[in-house]
């Protein structure tokens, strides 16, 4: 792909800029949402995509994430534009924590039971600390401010939420093309080869690890303010079963399969909302068929339609 | 079949869109009111959505008596699994898009905590039937309790409890939830504000299948009643492991149980009789004297997958009416052309309104949203008969 | 009074281990032949016991045909699992099959709540339950019952493996699968036999199940997470070590509670797959589960 052509999506975000005038408080709510899985899918991706490990703790970062940005708020008074990177850091200091087992030589199911344990352990955590983050009550989230500038509503929150995650995508897909990104796909394709090629596979891992944690952290921060009030049930087991497909149905190993997830993924359910019941059989059924027919995601249909859109940095 | 129904709301709605707006009053036309339903349709919480279909009943009940001064309801059905983030873009939906009237239902403390400021700030109305109290109270604009909630039946079960003479040693046994601390945490002021003295709190969670060392720490701590507030599948759980190990206590559940179905997972009631109460919240027993009149309305106008597929109405149902009853009577009393401030002001106009249905009257004001405080509780008699109660051995005639 | 309660808490542990192991040894079964986990059994184990009662209460057949009926429906739903939807993919990444596995059960979980949700089922046990006091510790017949039936299983499962030409297909299988297919073993076809065998066997724990706690869609969860536990505890694969680690964990769960605190037991099945990963990675019977790089 063509230098030009790459920077033809930065046309994207320009595009979406005035989007907001067009959309009612619901709409712009859906995008917001669907903008601040953007994070979640893509650290997600880097490590069970990308890295071809089997964690399933990315919903301790996103909650870690975003009771470090509700925590800071509701006790020290901070504004939230200063609760931003310390929801990233700890979400990227858990992700650290997680790779430990990696690193101990963990794989495959046995890496995917402990790290689901650490969420869920996590989430438990929520409940018992309830100085802190408000127990099974839950805690409200004051509102947000940027600068001084009130994100009292979805449709400036939407600009905030806008420019994290140009930011992001953009860092991501500069760490995937670098020989960051190289390592991470030598690591999945062959790790023993891998290393007996002197790759330091090991600080790649905490690498990914830490990176695909701090980056969802940054999507729990958004979390929190959008939602306004936190509570341990959003960062169960069923929010796992969503975020995995983000990138399931967007696509393993893509960027764009990322992105395109979690927009997918948090406009399916709006439809159904009206239809009382089906949403967990729809929901089902839809990662079946994407699985089945679509093993790559949609985001191999882009692909497909123009090569622009091809991922260079991963394969099966 | 649920699509079909669909569909039709799907085509209503677009009918109405088209109708011309009476006045200025979101969700309300010249013949119709537009009500939002929210409720947990899927998740774990789905058992709660028949608080959802017994307001739906009475709706359908009063369009087919001609409606209210001539306006009609239209309920538009939202799904919120119990989740917040779900919950807002629900109500953001029914306020923004549907354009509805008002939010009924939302059972979950959690989603109507966190949509409570959207709904103030747009004016829009919520009866809810979720237990954390202070969703309403102090008062805020348009939302109103008109069932109990936490406060009152935690009040309750403690009260009833301590009402058995030498009862002070209380132990609780809790989900770790918002929904459970909506009770306990209330029974608990109760106790301690009362003398009484709280020796254990277990923890039961959701899906518990085995609750072996709730039961012995309830029996080691000699706590003569148990405050159990839990769903009813952990209820059940801890009932039988109190009978397994014959632990001598009263037994008080919360109003997350459907009491004939707790009763039914016994086939022996022995242990259960003057031992296993809970809170109530009606005027008779389920089915029967005025309350025959809303389980024809719910055989009537519910679809089947709307009513339980195995046996009668339950608890649920009623206790999700009393919402549509106080909306109706408010309607009526707005005249025929309602706004939202002639809703409000009818809703706090209501003094002593009986709904037929609940054990108190209903009573609003400008400073007081929930309408009913004085709750019964039903047990099992020393015959074993399911007997209502005003207090501790002080048994409601039948009315049958 | 504390100290007296423990042969009680003992026993309980070893009556609710026993569930934990059932399902832990359905989902070994899965894992010894086609090295996946199945993310959604719990689910299928929530079908077993409604098929029960749809069979039982909706057509009125007899308990112990109702269970037959459940049981064979139930291993074509996880044979036709296999054949159609695991099989497909089986070259593909190990996270599409996790996924799979995962969203299936998703599927069946959201068909259940669509048809039950709104209400809590109790199925009525097909034997008297009657209360035994040993000293002062007591066993129900749910307990005898429950007990009875997982032992039953392991020996008809041990005979299965070590006696019968059927168990030394399974067996050399097992060993591998490459050498299986060279001497002319329809290998696809043994894999789907065996998820069929786990749904089974998974559907026997969901009644036994159904007969401790009401049916509700999600009846399976709670106890899909112990499984899990067991079968790490056990070491990944081993049939026994399913089964001893079930047993444990059971214990452990109620001593914890009991001694320590009631909110610990949510979490025993949560912490005990870690320490054991990070203490013993091999489990107490099992082989390594760790990759040396």
């Amino acid at each position: 792909m063509s230098r030009v052509t790459r920077r033809l999506f930065w046309l994207i975000p320009l595009v979406l800029v005035p989007v907001p005038l067009l959309l009612n408080p619901y709409q712009q709510y859906v995008v917001n949402t669907a903008l601040l899985y953007v994070p979640v899918g893509i650290g997600f991706n880097l490590v069970v995509g990308n890295l071809g490990l089997l964690a399933f703790s990315n919903v301790a970062y996103f909650g870690l994430g975003a009771y470090t940005s509700g925590v800071l708020m509701a006790h020290l008074g901070l504004p939230w534009w200063l609760t931003v990177i310390p929801a990233g850091m700890v979400g990227g200091v858990a992700g650290s924590i997680a790779s430990i087992p990696a690193l101990r030589g963990v794989r495959l199911f046995y890496l995917a039971i402990m790290t689901l344990a650490f969420g869920e352990l996590m989430r438990w955590t929520y409940i018992r600390w309830e100085v802190l983050t408000g127990g099974s009550m839950g805690m409200a989230v004051p509102t947000a401010s940027l600068f001084g500038w009130s994100l009292d509503t979805d449709r400036r929150r939407f600009y905030a939420f806008l420019a994290i995650v140009v930011l992001i995508v953009a860092t991501t897909d500069r760490l995937l093309r670098s020989r960051f990104g190289r390592a991470f796909l030598a690591i999945k394709d062959n790790e023993i080869a891998a290393a007996a090629m002197g790759i330091p596979t090991d600080r790649y891992i905490v690498l990914a690890f830490a990176w695909g944690g701090a980056v969802v952290g940054l999507g729990g921060a958004m979390f929190a303010i959008s939602v306004g009030h936190l509570s341990p049930i959003s960062f169960d087991l069923t929010e796992l079963i969503r975020q995995f497909a983000i990138i399931m149905v967007g696509g393993l190993g893509s960027l764009t399969g990322g992105i395109i997830g979690a927009v997918i993924i948090t406009a399916a359910p709006q439809v159904f909302t009206s239809f009382p019941g089906f949403d967990e059989l729809v929901f089902g059924l839809l990662i079946v068929l994407v699985i089945l027919f679509l093993p790559r995601g949609l985001a191999s249909l882009l692909a497909r339609a123009h090569p622009a859109f091809a991922d260079r940095y991963y394969r099966d | 079949m649920r699509i079909t129904q669909a569909i039709i709301a799907v085509v209503a709605m677009a009918g109405l869109a088209t109708a011309a707006r009476a006045d200025s009053t979101q969700g309300i036309t010249a013949s119709t009111i537009m009500i939002g339903n929210m409720g947990p349709f899927s998740g774990p919480q789905s058992t709660f959505t028949p608080l959802n279909y017994g307001p739906e009943a009475y709706f359908r009940y009063i369009n087919e008596q001609g409606g209210v001064n001539g306006h009609k309801f239209v309920t538009v059905f939202a799904d919120d699994s119990c989740n917040e983030a779900k919950g807002i873009a629900a109500a953001k939906k029914l306020i923004y898009e549907d354009k509805v009237f008002m939010i009924m239902a939302n059972p979950c403390s959690g989603v109507a905590m966190a949509i409570k400021p959207m709904l103030v700030q747009e004016g829009v109305p919520w009866i809810g039937a979720s237990a954390n109290p202070k969703i309403s109270r102090p008062a805020s604009p348009g939302i109103f309790h008109s069932t109990y909630t936490g406060i009152e039946s935690g009040r309750a079960m403690a009260s009833f409890a301590m009402g058995k003479p030498g009862t002070t040693k209380i132990a609780l046994a809790m989900h770790s939830d918002d929904w459970a601390h909506g009770y306990c945490d209330n029974a608990t002021d109760y106790i301690k504000s009362h003398n009484g003295e709280i020796v254990a709190t277990t923890a039961l969670e959701h899906g518990a299948t085995d609750g072996t060392a709730q039961a012995l720490q309830i029996k080691a701590s000699g706590a003569q009643a148990v405050m159990a507030c839990l769903y009813q599948p952990e209820l059940i759980v801890l009932l039988r492991e109190l009978q397994k190990y014959q632990v001598d206590v009263i037994v008080l559940g919360a109003l997350g149980a459907d009491f004939d179905q707790v009763i039914q997972a016994f086939p022996n009631h022995d242990y259960l009789k003057q031992r296993f109460f809970q809170p109530y919240q009606f005027k008779a027993k389920i089915g029967t004297g005025p309350l025959k009149k809303f389980h024809d309305i719910f055989v009537k106008y519910l679809t089947k997958d709307e009513l339980p597929k195995v046996g009668e109405p339950t608890n649920f149902y009623y206790f999700g009416v009393p919402a549509a009853i106080v909306t109706v009577e408010a309607f009526r009393r707005a005249g025929p052309n309602p706004t939202r401030e002639s809703w409000e002001k009818a809703m706090e106009s209501l003094k002593d309104f009986d709904t037929g249905v609940l054990a108190d009257s209903e009573t609003f004001g400008p400073d007081k949203h929930v309408g009913v405080e004085k709750m019964y509780a039903v047990g099992l008699s020393a015959q074993g008969q399911e007997t209502v109660y005003k207090a501790w051995g002080d048994a409601l005639p039948d009315t049958e | 009074m504390m100290l007296s309660l423990l042969p009680q808490l003992l026993v309980s542990g070893i009556s609710s281990g026993m569930l934990y192991a059932l399902i832990a040894l359905s989902m070994t079964v899965v894992y010894r032949a086609t090295t996946v986990v199945n993310f959604g059994h719990g689910d299928m184990v929530a079908a077993g016991a409604y098929a029960v009662f749809v069979f039982g209460l909706g057509f009125g057949f007899p308990f112990l045909v109702a269970m037959a009926l459940a049981i064979a429906v139930l291993f074509l739903a996880g044979f036709a699992t296999q054949r159609f939807l695991m099989q497909p993919i089986v070259a593909g990444p190990h996270l599409s099959l996790a996924m799979m596995a995962l969203a299936v059960g998703y599927t069946i979980r959201g068909a259940l709540r669509l048809e039950w949700g709104t209400e809590t089922l109790n199925p009525s046990r097909p034997y008297p339950q009657d209360i035994y006091m040993f000293g002062n510790v007591v066993i129900t017949t749910d307990d005898v019952v429950i007990c009875g039936f997982v032992l039953l299983l392991l020996a008809a499962l041990f005979l299965l493996l070590q006696v019968t030409p059927l168990g030394k297909v399974i067996q050399a299988t097992f060993q591998s699968q490459r050498g299986a297919a060279l001497v002319g073993i329809n290998v696809p076809m043994f894999h789907a036999l065996m998820w069929g065998g786990g749904a089974a066997l998974g559907a026997i724990g969901g009644v036994m199940l159904s007969m401790i706690t009401p049916l509700t869609p999600d009846l399976g969860q709670w106890t899909l997470v112990q499984g899990f536990a067991a079968m790490t505890l056990g070491g990944f694969g081993s049939l026994g070590g399913a089964v001893a680690g079930g047993i444990l964990l059971g214990i452990t769960e109620k001593l914890l509670g009991f001694y320590a605190n009631t909110v610990f037991i949510e979490i025993t099945g949560y912490l005990v797959p870690i320490l054991v990963l990070l203490l013993r990675p091999q489990g107490l019977f099992g082989r390594r589960a760790i990759v040396r790089v």
